[in-house]
């Protein structure tokens, strides 16, 4: 069977069980978790490089969805189908060359999260919804609309300002969408207002759609206009590092921290679409690499913190552990992501010689800010470590700690970067 | 095949001592084990016996070619005679120590230093890469400090220095163990890191750094009159204070808180040997002789040539004050090794070649070979001394000497084979040393003559001195244990016994026929009568009372302890103290207090100030910026 046949099936089989939850409300669970399975399945079948990238997928959906047993919300049973579709359109976008179909699943990650922004123990957080949904439903129509006029570009001998126009809407959308400043006003009050689980999701798994999405786009779409557009992709880069990170450095409040972090980590995600600059697969493969691994990286660790601040603290090594990787200390993931970004912009910008230096000063700006990024995490991992507890929060962080620790024993360069190559020849070449 | 040879050599003993690191818990074990490190001690005088008979020329095998730094042994005349040296001196020595050492508190940490230190040592001596030597040359470093502070407790008296409680003004002028280490190693980095500069100073010039393909020549035209000088000094550092010449000469009196069997080695065939044997060894790939066109060689050559006499009497004199049987051998180690110094340098000025070998490095090495065994077995005769009478002062009269009978032997031939008295096997090395420095005269005067002979009588006198207040005109010892000790004998008995064969060799080899020629000359002779006097001014009158004021002046090494222990460390604190009150005030204030945190805290704020928590506003801040952009972009696009 082909990849849509088998989503499909697993869609029938998640929305029936959702309905079904109402009255047996494990079922939800459960049926969440075969229509995940059944998705990885489809997708690392037909593709084999992906095997990596959806097991890590898998390993998130399945995190996120334990995660939800720790709270009871009036929604209990739909929740998981919610979860599940997120994951089903973040393994399906790889398999697709259809911008319909991109979108979609772009969309498809971004509307469940407006109901689970919501959730909270007995009741509906509706103040959080408004301001989430509000700032999500103008992200998705810069993207959408950004997506669309680039696309049309494709087919005009001279884009011009409709090209700039198309770029400048999507990349706003999309730093709207996962929160990167300036623009990333929604994101502080959001985290710290709403339910730790429910934003362990958010932060996690709905921010990877979105920036593949973005990255195809780009590149498929890319001209001879873009060496004069991506200076600003870089410079909201930069801006989102700095903010993010010195904003944490005097936040109090844990939940707060872990905004203005998200603000920083996508600082340094948004740094791999200057790689559209020169959309040649030796380079493109680098930034898929660097931020796919910054992005599992970043869900593993907020699912970690968000579960200890719900859990009132977890034992502490697991902490310690996850701000080592956030702060990028090899060998964890956080640094393989971190250097295979570095590697990116380098080798981009030796390739641009002259014009290349500005992204060869970028790649020095991710590494200061790593640096100015120290403080705040080993906070973060020292106030949030406590003693051992044999509770579900403490198993939902080892689980992730695990995922930042497979690049321990197994180096990232060998099997997943090599996938990722291969991904990387057939991007953007054909929607 | 060959590079089994060297593997063995260089690895049988430290291999060898690894078991009773792992058993250092074990009783049991570790008081059998210490044969097995000795075995492998045995195992590198064969390799090396090996390696004297059969190898010659040079061995390579790489390790970084790339960056020049490889495997490369060099088997030439010196380190072939001096890697058997090495390793049979270190042989016998552990013999010695299997029973010395028996009953000590930490036989693993002894044998393992122990061992490491012969290995460095042949390292040194083998090597003809620079980086390799250096490797032996910092194992020597480190196993000096472990061997040193062996006795790190500071438990007994029996292994101070100096002594207890007597104070020159400010300075208390007594030394436990656990400081002698640390001053070894500290003096030692101090010449160690421009040393290291300085190879990587040759590295950065020169396609190779194996001693013996470096083009010297060229190396030195290239770098100037100055540069010459600078690069030379460092190395010079590093010899300097490794062979403990002065002024930095104090760590090697305090080095005899170690045991003695450390002390024996110290000065006979590693440490203190390896700077004058790397001079002699450096100098003789550079071929001054051949270099007197080269801007500031000749005055490096001065320098080394002065420091060494100046050390060479100033120990002999300093020793001439000393009560303490181990310090008073370490004063005339220094000494001894000061005239090596002084006749490797002398190379320079003197063109007479045997067997195309220079006369004046050939006289420098055999000095140090004969040096090496006497003085190893002087040294393991104190330390029977020193268990026997439970005493580090000279002490035991002639009625002790009759019970001693081997140990009163070998101090009677030691001594007389090692100040250069006629007809014995240092008077002929010496006699060759007097002729070079005769051959000084027409370049750099009549002193670098007056110099030596006024060492060599002083030195006569105090190794009679030695003789006379252990065995024959000495207090009678307090304590007396006089059994056991069998191995000790035989370490101190083999030891002696190769200055016999080392006048055979004198007299058979061909490349010592200079020797044999100057000791017919009358100036030699005439010096070696001096010698002869000095010594049984020595023996009869060890000490004389008229003198007891110069001679506390001398036994306090007329007050080089205060650059030590006082002038050194003051300034030290006082510069700490500048920087800890000043320096750091300005480095905490800008990036731990003030400047740098209240910046980013300031900007940190105001980030945060931001969230006011009301949609309106966020709404106005995200479609500005938004509108904001895109009327850039339209006026920025309709410009491009």
């Amino acid at each position: 069977m082909d990849v849509p046949m088998m989503m499909l099936g697993a869609l029938v089989i998640l929305t029936l069980c959702s309905l079904l939850s109402f009255k047996y409300r494990d079922l939800g669970f459960y049926g969440a978790i075969v229509a995940i399975i059944i998705a990885f399945l489809a997708v690392s079948r037909s593709e084999p490089n992906l095997i990596y990238y959806s097991a890590f997928i898998f390993a998130i959906g399945i995190i996120n969805l334990f995660s939800l047993k720790v709270i009871k919300s009036v929604i209990q049973g739909v929740d998981y189908g919610l979860v599940a579709l997120m994951v089903l359109a973040t393994l399906y976008i790889f398999t697709t060359q259809d911008l319909a179909m991109i979108l979609v699943a772009f969309v498809l990650v971004s509307v469940p999260t407006y109901i689970l922004v919501m959730i909270r123990e007995g009741g509906a957080n509706v103040e959080v919804g408004i301001k989430y949904i509000t700032f999500m439903v103008l992200a998705t129509v810069l993207f959408l609309m950004g997506a669309l006029i680039l696309s049309y570009t494709k087919s005009l001998p001279d884009a011009g300002l409709l090209y700039l126009f198309g770029y400048v809407m999507l990349v706003v959308g999309l730093c709207i969408e996962v929160g990167v400043a300036p623009l990333h006003e929604w994101v502080p009050d959001v985290f710290t207002s709403a339910d730790p689980i429910p934003m362990s999701i958010i932060a996690s798994l709905a921010k990877i759609v979105p920036f593949i999405a973005a990255l195809w786009i780009l590149i498929y779409t890319a001209s001879s206009l873009t060496a004069s557009i991506t200076i600003f992709t870089a410079v909201l880069a930069a801006i989102s590092m700095f903010t993010g990170n010195i904003g944490a450095l005097t936040s109090k409040e844990h939940a707060r921290v872990l905004a203005y972090s998200t603000v920083a980590n996508m600082g340094y995600v948004l740094t791999c679409l200057v790689v559209v600059i020169n959309p040649e697969p030796e380079f493109i493969c680098f930034a898929l690499a660097g931020g796919l691994l910054m992005l599992f990286a970043n869900a593993a660790g907020k699912i970690g913190f968000f579960n200890a601040i719900k859990g009132e603290g977890a034992f502490s090594p697991l902490m310690y552990l996850l701000a080592f990787s956030f702060i990028g200390l090899p060998p964890l993931m956080g640094f393989w992501g971190k250097f295979f970004i570095l590697s990116s912009l380098v080798k981009v910008g030796l390739s641009l010689f002259e014009a290349g230096y500005v992204y060869i000063a970028l790649a020095a700006i991710v590494v200061i800010n790593s640096a100015i990024s120290v403080p705040y995490y080993l906070r973060l991992a020292r106030e949030l470590g406590v003693g051992w507890k044999a509770n579900l929060t403490n198993f939902i962080c080892i689980a992730a700690v695990i995922i930042i620790l497979i690049t321990v024993t197994f180096l990232p360069v060998d099997w997943f970067f090599k996938g990722m190559a291969v991904i990387a020849q057939t991007m953007g070449i054909a929607i | 095949m060959n590079e089994w040879v060297f593997l063995l050599l260089f690895l049988a003993p430290v291999v060898s001592s690894i078991p009773i690191v792992l058993a250092y818990k074990n009783k049991e074990w570790t008081e059998k084990l210490p044969y097995l490190s000795v075995f492998g001690i045995f195992v590198s005088v064969l390799m090396s016996l090996l390696i004297f008979f059969v190898l010659e020329g040079q061995y390579r095998y790489d390790w970084i070619p790339d960056l020049g730094i490889n495997f490369v042994f060099m088997c030439d005349y010196l380190s072939r005679y001096m890697g058997v040296i090495t390793a049979v001196i270190a042989f016998f020595i552990a013999v010695y120590g299997l029973d010395y050492m028996k009953g000590d508190y930490r036989p693993s940490w002894y044998w393992f230093f122990f061992n490491l230190f012969t290995a460095s040592m042949l390292l040194v001596v083998y090597s003809d890469n620079l980086f390799l030597l250096f490797v032996g040359w910092e194992g020597l470093g480190a196993a000096s400090w472990g061997l040193i502070g062996h006795w790190f407790r500071d438990d007994d008296d029996i292994a101070y220095v100096g002594e207890a409680g007597r104070k020159v003004g400010p300075l208390g002028m007594s030394w436990p163990p656990s400081f002698g280490g640390w001053r070894a190693i500290s003096t030692i980095r101090f010449g160690d890191v421009p040393m290291f500069l300085a190879i990587a100073a040759i590295w950065a010039l020169s396609p190779t750094l194996n001693i013996s393909e470096i083009e010297w020549g060229t190396l030195f035209a290239t770098i100037g009159a100055a540069g010459t000088i600078i690069l030379m000094l460092c190395i010079l550092m590093g010899l300097f204070t490794k062979s403990a010449q002065v002024p930095f000469s104090e760590w090697l009196m305090t080095a005899m808180t170690g045991p003695t069997t450390v002390s024996a080695l110290l000065h006979s065939a590693t440490m203190v040997a390896a700077g004058a044997f790397v001079f002699i060894k450096l100098t003789w790939y550079i071929e001054p002789w051949h270099l007197h066109g080269v801007p500031g060689l000749e005055s490096v050559y001065v320098l080394a040539l002065f420091i060494g006499l100046i050390s060479g009497l100033y120990g002999a004199l300093a020793g001439s004050g000393m009560l303490e049987r181990k310090v008073l051998l370490a004063a005339s180690t220094m000494s001894s090794i000061g005239l090596m110094f002084a006749a490797a340098a002398a190379s320079f000025w003197i063109h007479e070649e045997i067997a195309g070998m220079n006369l004046a490095l050939l006289v420098a090495f055999w000095y140090m070979a004969v040096h090496a065994f006497a003085k190893a077995s002087l040294f393991l005769v104190s330390g029977h001394l020193i268990h026997a009478t439970h005493s580090r002062f000279l002490c035991g009269g002639l009625e002790f000497g009759k019970r001693m009978t081997p140990a009163f032997i070998v101090t009677i031939i030691a001594t007389t084979f090692l100040v250069g008295m006629p007809p014995f096997t240092a008077y002929w090395v010496k006699s060759g040393m007097d002729e070079v420095m005769e051959h000084l005269i027409h370049d750099l005067g009549i002193i670098p003559l007056i110099l030596l002979i006024l060492t060599s009588v002083v030195y006569a006198g105090i190794m009679a001195k030695f003789l006379s207040l252990n065995f024959i005109k000495g207090d009678k010892p307090q304590h007396e244990h006089l059994e056991g000790g069998g191995l000790m004998k035989v370490g101190y008995i083999l030891m002696v016994s190769v200055l016999f064969l080392l006048t055979i060799l004198i007299f058979k080899n061909e490349e010592t026929e200079g020797f044999r020629q100057a000791g017919y000359a009358s100036v030699s002779i005439m010096v070696g009568l001096a010698i002869l006097l000095a010594y049984v001014v020595g023996l009869v009158k060890p000490r004389i009372s008229a003198l007891s004021k110069l001679g506390t002046f001398f036994n306090d090494r007329m007050y080089l302890p205060f650059v030590n222990d006082y002038i050194l460390p003051k300034t030290g604190f006082f510069v700490s103290h500048l920087v800890n009150e000043y320096g750091n005030r300005g480095i905490d204030g800008l990036f731990n207090t003030k400047v740098i945190p209240g910046l980013f805290g300031w900007i940190s704020r105001r980030i945060r100030a931001i969230q006011t928590g009301y949609l309106s506003r966020y709404i106005t801040i995200v479609l500005g910026i938004v509108m904001f952009i895109l009327v850039i972009v339209a006026v920025g696009g309709v410009w491009l």
